[in-house]
C-alpha cells in the first residue's frame, strides 16, 4: 500500500514540473539579443582591466574594442531573434498530451517490467526473521571481526577453522588452520585439520601438500583417526587400492567401538553391515556434527566424481580426466559406473588410439574390461 | 519496496527525459516561450527521480538485499562496506544508471545556471540533453535495468571482481563519467546552435564553462586510472595504450582541441564551424568509448559482461547521434558567418596550429585503437596494435606541440612577433638547455633522447612560469608594483599556466620512468637481499592473513639504502578472494620523494623461494601530480569572473556604456 | 605576400603536415602490429624469423614446469595442437592450468616459442575473446553457463 502512496506521490511531482512553469504567470522575458550584449559588455570591460593592468598594448586593445564594437552593432542590425508569439492553442495540446504521457506511459512500463508485490529483502532483515537460516555466519562474522584486531590469537584461529571448513570455505579453513599452527604450535587435529582443508581446496585429491600435513598428525598421534582415514584415501588414490583397504580394515579393527569414523571406514570397505552391526545405543554418543560431516564427505567424494564425469562429458579429449574418472568409480565400488565411463573414454579418444590402448590397459588393471 | 520504487522512479525519469526532449522543441518551433519554459523545472525533476533510482539501488547494496538479480551477482555480506557503496558502479548495470545519473545531472546543472543564457537556446540545449538521456535511459530499462529481481533469494552473493575491490573504483569510475558525459553539454550547445543556425562569440564564452569543466573531470579520471592500473594490477606499467584507456584517452585530446579552439572562437569570432565540429566529435567519441567498452567488442577488465543486444543498442544510439548530429552539421554550417581573420604567426595562429595537432594525434590514437576491430571485420585476422604503434605515431606529434606550447600564451592577437616572444623565452631556453647538458653528464644511464625529453619538460615548467612572470611585469616595474599585478591577474592566466606547467611535470615524470627505470627479478628465500637501483631489499618472511571476505600470503621485505640503513618495511601480497576463487596481486609499494619502490610477487617455486619483480620508478609520481596541477588549474580557470557573466534583468534594462564601443576607433 | 598566397601557403603546411602523419601512421602499421595464431594455425602459418605474434589458446593440462629461478616452461592448446612455450618473469594472477591465455613473442629454434610477455587478460569466463573466438571456430569450445 505505501508502496502505491510513493508511486502516486512521484507521478504527481513529475506532472506538476510539467505544469507549473505554464501556470506560473511569467514576465516578459528578455531578448535573446539582450544575452549576448551581457558577453560582449563583460569583454569590453575585461579589455579595459586588461589596458589598466598593462598586460595589452594600447593599438592592440584599440583594435579588440573595435570588434568587440561591430558584434555589438551587428547584434543591433539582426535584431530581435524572437519569433512573433504563436497562440497558446497549439501548445495547450502538446502541454495536454505531455501531462497524460507521463502517468499512462510510466505506469505502463512499470507494470510490463517491474515487480510492485516484492518487497525490499535486506540481508539482516532475513536473517532477524529466520534466525535458523545461517546462524553460522553470524558467528564467524564475530570471530573475524575479533581476529581482524586480534590477529595474533591463536585460540581464535583454532576455533574458526574447523566452521569454516563445515561451511566449505576450505580455503580460509587452511589459511585459519596454519595461523592456529603458527601461533599455538602443532597438534594432531590442528595438521589433520590442515591436511583436511588443502585436500577440500584441491577438489578431494589428497596432494602432496596434504600428504605432508596428515603425516605430522600422525606423527604427534599415531592414531589419530582423521589422518589415518584420509592419507589411506590418498593411497587408494593413487592406485594403490589393496594397501589403502588394509590401511582401513586396520582402522576398522582397532577403532573404538564409538568412533565416529567407523561409519566412513566401513563405507570405503564397502561393507554396509558393518554401520548396522554398530551397536545402536552408542550411536548417542557419536556427536551429531562429526556424524554430519562424515556424510558431508563421502557427499564431497561423490560430487568430486560427478563433477569430473560431467566435465569429461563436455570435453572428452581428456585421457588423463578418464583415468582418474575409471579409477574413482572403482575406488567407490562402482562398477558400472567405471565401465561406463571405459565406453564413453575410449568413443571419445578412440579406440584404436594409443590413448585408447593406453585407456584399456588401465582398466584392466583394476579389472575394468568394455566388453562384458 | 524501496527497490521498486527506484525501478518506478527510472521509469519515470525515462518519459520526463521525453518530454524534456519533443517539448522544448516544439516550442522553440513554434516560438510558444510556455513550452519552452517547461524544460528546465522537467531537467531538475528528471535528475531528481534518477537520483532517487540510484539511492534505491545502493540502499539494496548496503543492505546485502539479494532479492535484486544485480547485488546478488555483484556483492557479498561480507565486503567492507566502502565496497558494497562502491560496487554499485562495479558491474554492467550500475555502472549505466551512474552515467544516466551523470548525465542528468549535467543537465540539471545546465537548467539550474541557465538563467544567463537566450530562453531558446537554453530550450534546446535542455531539448538536446532530453533526447540523450531518453536514449540512454531506455537502454538501461530495456536492456540493463539493474532492478531485476529474485522471487525466492539467496542468502549469499556472488561478490564483485576483486580487482575492483579497491578504493580506486570510488573514485576512476564516477570522475571519468562526470568527464565524459560533461561532453554531453557542450555536444548539446552546439546541435542547439545548429538547429538555431545562429552562432556567434557569445556562445562560445557560454560553452566554456562546461568545457573546462568535463576536462577537468576527465584529466582527473584518466590519471586517476592510471595510477589505480599502476598500483592494483602488479604490473609496475602506468599506461598500456590498451584500447580501453585509448576511449577514455581520445575525448580528453579532442576536448583539449574544443578547449582551445573555443578561446578563438571567443575572443575573436574565428574558427566558429571548426569549434562546432570539435564539440560534435568530443561527444561522439566519449560515445565511442562507452561503446567499445561496454558492448564487449573488447576484452578487459572494464567489459563486465558481453552481451550483444547491449552492443548493438549502444551502436545503434551511437549511430543516432554522430550521424544525427554530423548531417545536420553538414545541413547547417554553411550557412553559419565566418568570423575574423589572422596572421599564420599569433595567438590564433598558435592555437590553430594546437588544434592541427591535437586532432590529428586524436586520429592517429582512433586509428590504432579501431584498426585491429577493422582489420578482423574484414579479413578475419586477429591482430593487435599495441605500445610500439602509438610511440612511432603519438609521441613524434606530441613533440613539437610541447615545444610550441610555451610560446601560445605570449604571442599577441591576430599579428604575434615570433622574434620578441623567443628573446622573451630565453631564460626558458637557456634552462631547459641546461637541464639536457646535467642530465646528460650527471644522471647515469640517461640517453640522448631521454635527455632531450627531460629539456622539452623544464622548457615547459619554465615556459609557464615566464609567462606568469611576463604578464606580472617581474623586472620591469617595481617588485611591490609587480606583486600588486601578479595578485590582480586573471584566474584564467593562472590557470593556463598552471595547466601547462602541470603537463610539463607530466612529461617530466614520464621521461623518468621510461629512461630511468630499473627492474630487477629474482627468486629469494627469506634472508635473501636484491639490490634494486640504489636500495637493497631484504626479504623476511612470509605470513597468512585472513582479510574480510579474501585470504592473502603476505611477503615482508626491509628496503636497505646504499649506506646499510634499514629504512623500513615494504608488504607486498598475493590474495585469494574466496567467493569467487579469484587471485590477486597487491604490489608494496614505498614513496620515496617523487619516486617509488614497487615491490610485487609471484608464485613459490619448487625449492621454497618465491618469485620477486621489484622496479626503481623514479619521479614515477609526477606523472600524476602533474595530472593535478593540470586539473587544478583548470578549477582556477573555471573561477575566472568572465564565466559568470549574469543575465540581463529585463527588456527594459538598455545597454549604458556602450558609447566606446559604438564609436570605434580606426 | 598576397592574402591569397599566405592562406595557400597556410593550407599547404596543414596538409603536407597531414600526409606526413598519414604516411608515418600507415608505416606504423605496417611494422608495429602483430598478428593473433592459435596452435593449430600456427602449424601452417608462414612466418619471418624473429616476427612478433601472438600466441593464444588454454594451458595445456599438467604442462607448467618451473625451472630454475625465474624461468617457467608451459605448453599452449587448442585441444588439437600444442605448442610449447618458455618464458621468464612472473606469471599473471589469473594463469591456470586448463584455462585461456595469450602469448606475445617470437617462435624460437625448435619450434618453441619464446614468450616476453604473458597475459590471463580476460572477462569473467576467465576466456580471452580471441582464445574463444578460435576455440568456436574449430567446435572444442561450448560457452558454458
Amino acid at each position: 500500500m505505501f508502496f502505491w502512496i510513493i508511486v502516486a506521490c512521484l507521478t504527481l511531482i513529475a506532472c506538476l514540473a510539467v505544469l507549473l512553469p505554464v501556470l506560473r504567470v511569467r514576465d516578459s522575458v528578455a531578448d535573446d539579443s539582450a544575452f549576448d550584449l551581457e558577453v560582449y559588455q563583460d569583454q569590453l570591460a575585461e579589455l579595459d582591466r586588461d589596458v589598466a593592468r598593462g598586460v595589452i598594448a594600447g593599438t592592440e586593445a584599440e583594435q579588440a574594442r573595435a570588434e568587440i564594437g561591430r558584434r555589438i552593432l551587428k547584434l543591433k542590425a539582426e535584431g530581435s531573434t524572437l519569433a512573433a508569439k504563436a497562440g497558446f492553442g497549439a501548445g495547450r495540446i502538446v502541454l495536454s498530451v505531455a501531462i497524460l504521457a507521463v502517468p499512462l506511459a510510466s505506469w505502463g512500463i512499470y507494470a510490463a517490467t517491474g515487480s510492485p508485490h516484492l518487497p525490499s529483502q535486506p540481508l539482516h532483515e532475513r536473517m532477524a526473521d529466520n534466525p535458523q537460516a545461517n546462524p553460522i555466519n553470524e558467528l564467524v562474522a564475530r570471530a573475524e571481526a575479533h581476529l581482524a584486531e586480534n590477529p595474533q590469537d591463536g585460540r581464535g584461529w583454532d576455533v574458526l577453522a574447523p566452521i569454516y571448513y563445515r561451511n566449505g570455505r576450505f580455503v580460509e579453513a587452511a589459511t585459519a588452520y596454519r595461523n592456529a599452527i603458527r601461533l599455538l604450535g602443532a597438534s594432531a587435529t590442528r595438521e589433520a585439520g590442515l591436511g583436511e582443508a588443502v585436500a577440500a581446496v584441491g577438489g578431494g585429491l589428497i596432494s602432496e601438500e596434504a600428504q605432508a600435513a596428515l603425516q605430522r598428525a600422525l606423527a604427534l598421534e599415531p592414531d589419530n583417526p582423521k589422518a589415518r582415514f584420509l592419507l589411506a584415501l590418498g593411497l587408494a588414490q593413487e592406485g594403490r587400492t589393496e594397501e589403502a583397504q588394509a590401511a582401513w580394515l586396520a582402522m576398522a579393527n582397532d577403532l573404538p567401538q564409538d568412533s565416529p569414523w567407523r561409519g566412513a571406514v566401513a563405507q570405503m570397505l564397502g561393507s554396509k553391515a558393518e554401520v548396522q552391526a554398530t551397536p545402536g545405543p552408542s550411536q548417542d554418543d557419536v556427536d551429531a556434527a562429526e556424524l554430519m560431516s562424515d556424510n558431508e564427505r563421502a557427499e564431497m567424494i561423490g560430487n568430486m566424481v560427478a563433477g569430473l564425469d560431467q566435465r569429461l562429458r563436455e570435453n572428452p579429449q581428456d585421457p588423463e580426466g578418464w583415468q582418474r574418472l575409471i579409477h574413482a568409480y572403482t575406488v567407490l565400488q562402482r562398477n558400472e559406473d567405471a565401465r561406463d565411463a571405459l565406453v564413453r573414454g575410449l568413443a571419445a579418444l578412440g579406440s584404436d588410439s594409443a590413448e585408447g590402448a593406453e585407456l584399456k590397459t588401465f582398466a584392466a588393471a583394476r579389472g575394468v574390461s568394455a566388453a562384458d | 519496496m524501496i527497490v521498486e520504487a527506484g525501478h518506478f522512479a527510472l521509469v519515470l525519469a525515462f518519459v520526463l527525459a521525453v518530454v524534456q526532449f519533443a517539448v522544448p522543441l516544439i516550442g522553440t518551433r513554434t516560438g510558444d516561450d510556455r513550452l519552452m519554459a517547461v524544460a528546465a523545472p522537467v531537467t531538475i525533476a528528471g535528475f531528481a527521480l534518477t537520483a532517487l533510482s540510484f539511492a534505491a539501488l545502493t540502499m539494496a547494496y548496503v543492505q546485502s538485499d539479494f532479492s535484486v538479480v544485480n547485488v546478488w551477482e555483484n556483492s557479498h555480506s561480507l565486503k567492507p562496506m566502502l565496497y558494497k557503496v562502491t560496487g554499485v558502479w562495479g558491474n554492467h548495470e550500475g555502472s549505466m544508471l551512474l552515467w544516466v545519473l551523470i548525465l542528468t545531472f549535467f543537465g540539471a546543472l545546465v537548467a539550474w545556471f541557465g538563467s544567463n543564457l537566450p530562453a531558446s537556446l537554453r530550450a534546446n540545449v535542455l531539448s538536446v540533453q532530453g533526447l540523450v538521456g531518453a536514449a540512454f535511459l531506455l537502454f538501461v530499462l530495456a536492456t540493463s535495468n539493474p532492478f531485476a529481481r529474485i522471487e525466492t533469494p539467496p542468502f549469499e552473493g556472488r561478490d564483485l571482481n576483486p580487482i575492483l575491490q579497491d578504493i580506486g573504483l570510488a573514485i576512476h569510475p564516477p570522475l571519468l563519467y562526470l568527464g565524459y558525459v560533461g561532453f554531453s553539454v557542450c555536444f548539446s550547445f552546439a546541435v542547439a546552435a545548429l538547429i538555431e543556425g545562429r552562432i556567434d562569440a557569445a556562445w562560445a564564452r557560454w560553452v566554456r564553462p562546461w568545457t573546462l569543466a568535463a576536462w577537468v573531470f576527465l584529466t582527473g579520471g584518466i590519471a586517476m586510472g592510471s595510477y589505480w592500473a599502476y598500483y592494483e594490477l602488479g604490473w609496475g606499467g602506468w599506461w598500456f595504450w590498451d584500447p580501453v584507456e585509448n576511449a577514455s584517452f581520445l575525448p580528453w585530446l579532442s576536448g583539449t582541441a574544443l578547449l582551445h579552439s573555443a578561446i578563438v572562437m571567443e575572443k575573436r569570432s574565428a574558427l566558429k564551424i571548426w569549434t562546432l565540429l570539435l564539440a560534435i566529435l568530443t561527444f561522439s567519441l566519449s560515445l565511442l568509448g562507452t561503446f567499445l567498452v561496454r558492448s564487449g567488442v573488447l576484452t578487459s577488465v572494464h567489459a563486465f559482461a558481453t552481451d550483444p543486444t547491449r552492443g548493438l543498442f549502444i551502436l545503434f544510439i551511437l549511430m543516432l547521434f554522430i550521424g544525427g548530429s554530423l548531417s545536420l552539421f553538414a545541413l547547417r554550417a554553411s550557412s553559419l558567418t565566418q568570423g575574423g581573420l589572422f596572421q599564420p604567426i599569433s595567438r590564433e595562429g598558435a592555437l590553430v596550429l594546437n588544434n592541427l595537432f591535437l586532432t590529428t594525434a586524436t586520429a592517429t590514437v582512433l586509428i590504432g585503437t579501431l584498426y585491429p576491430l577493422l582489420v578482423e571485420a574484414v579479413t578475419g585476422d586477429k591482430i593487435s596494435v599495441g605500445a610500439p604503434f602509438f610511440n612511432m605515431t603519438f609521441v613524434p606529434l606530441a613533440l613539437p606541440l610541447l615545444i610550441a606550447v610555451p610560446f601560445g600564451p605570449l604571442l599577441a592577437w591576430k599579428r604575434g612577433d615570433l622574434y620578441a616572444v623567443t628573446q622573451r623565452l630565453y631564460a626558458a631556453l637557456g634552462g631547459a638547455l641546461l637541464t639536457v647538458l646535467i642530465a646528460l653528464f650527471f644522471v647515469d644511464g640517461m640517453g640522448v633522447l631521454a635527455a632531450f625529453g627531460v629539456g622539452v619538460a623544464t622548457w615547459l615548467v619554465l615556459g609557464a612560469l615566464t609567462d606568469l612572470a611576463l604578464k606580472a611585469g617581474i623586472g620591469s616595474v617595481t617588485t611591490a608594483v609587480a606583486w600588486r599585478r601578479f595578485r590582480g591577474l586573471p584566474r584564467s592566466v593562472f590557470g593556463t599556466a598552471l595547466a601547462h606547467l602541470g603537463l610539463g611535470l607530466t612529461t617530466l615524470g614520464i621521461v623518468a620512468v621510461t629512461s630511468l627505470d630499473v627492474e630487477e627479478i629474482a627468486v629469494m628465500k627469506p634472508g635473501d637481499t636484491l639490490a634494486v637501483a640504489n636500495y637493497t631489499l631484504r626479504f623476511e618472511e612470509m605470513t597468512p592473513f585472513q582479510g574480510p571476505n579474501f585470504t592473502s600470503d603476505k611477503a615482508r621485505f626491509t628496503y636497505i639504502n646504499a649506506w646499510g640503513r634499514e629504512l623500513g618495511e615494504v608488504i607486498s601480497s598475493k590474495r585469494l578472494y574466496t567467493a569467487r576463487q579469484m587471485p590477486t596481486t597487491e604490489a608494496g609499494i614505498v614513496t620515496r620523494g617523487l619516486s617509488q619502490l614497487y615491490v610485487s610477487i609471484g608464485d613459490p617455486t619448487a625449492d621454497g623461494g618465491i618469485v620477486v619483480r621489484a622496479w626503481w620508478k623514479p619521479l614515477v609520481l609526477l606523472i600524476w601530480l602533474g595530472g593535478l596541477v593540470m586539473m587544478i588549474g583548470g578549477t582556477v580557470s573555471l573561477l575566472d569572473r568572465r564565466l559568470r557573466v549574469g543575465a540581463p534583468a529585463a527588456r527594459k534594462a538598455k545597454p549604458k556604456v556602450l558609447t566606446p564601443a559604438e564609436t570605434p576607433a580606426q | 605576400m598576397t592574402r591569397k598566397q599566405k592562406r595557400l601557403t597556410v593550407i599547404g603546411g596543414a596538409m603536407a603536415f597531414l600526409m606526413l602523419a598519414s604516411g608515418l601512421t600507415l608505416y606504423a602499421l605496417g611494422q608495429k602490429t602483430s598478428y593473433f595464431y592459435m596452435p593449430a594455425e600456427l602449424q601452417t602459418a608462414k612466418l619471418e624469423p624473429g616476427q612478433r605474434i601472438r600466441l593464444g589458446g588454454l594451458v595445456a593440462a599438467g604442462s607448467i614446469v618451473r625451472g630454475e629461478g625465474t624461468q617457467v616452461a608451459f605448453a599452449v592448446t587448442d585441444q588439437v595442437h600444442t605448442v610449447k612455450v618458455s618464458y621468464s618473469g612472473i606469471l599473471p594472477d589469473l594463469f591456470r592450468e586448463e584455462q585461456g591465455v595469450v602469448t606475445e613473442g617470437t617462435v624460437g629454434p625448435g619450434g618453441v616459442f619464446i614468450a616476453d610477455s604473458v597475459l590471463a587478460k580476460h572477462d569473467e569466463n576467465y576466456m580471452p575473446k580471441e582464445v574463444a573466438d578460435g576455440l568456436k571456430a574449430t567446435g572444442l569450445w561450448q560457452h558454458t553457463e
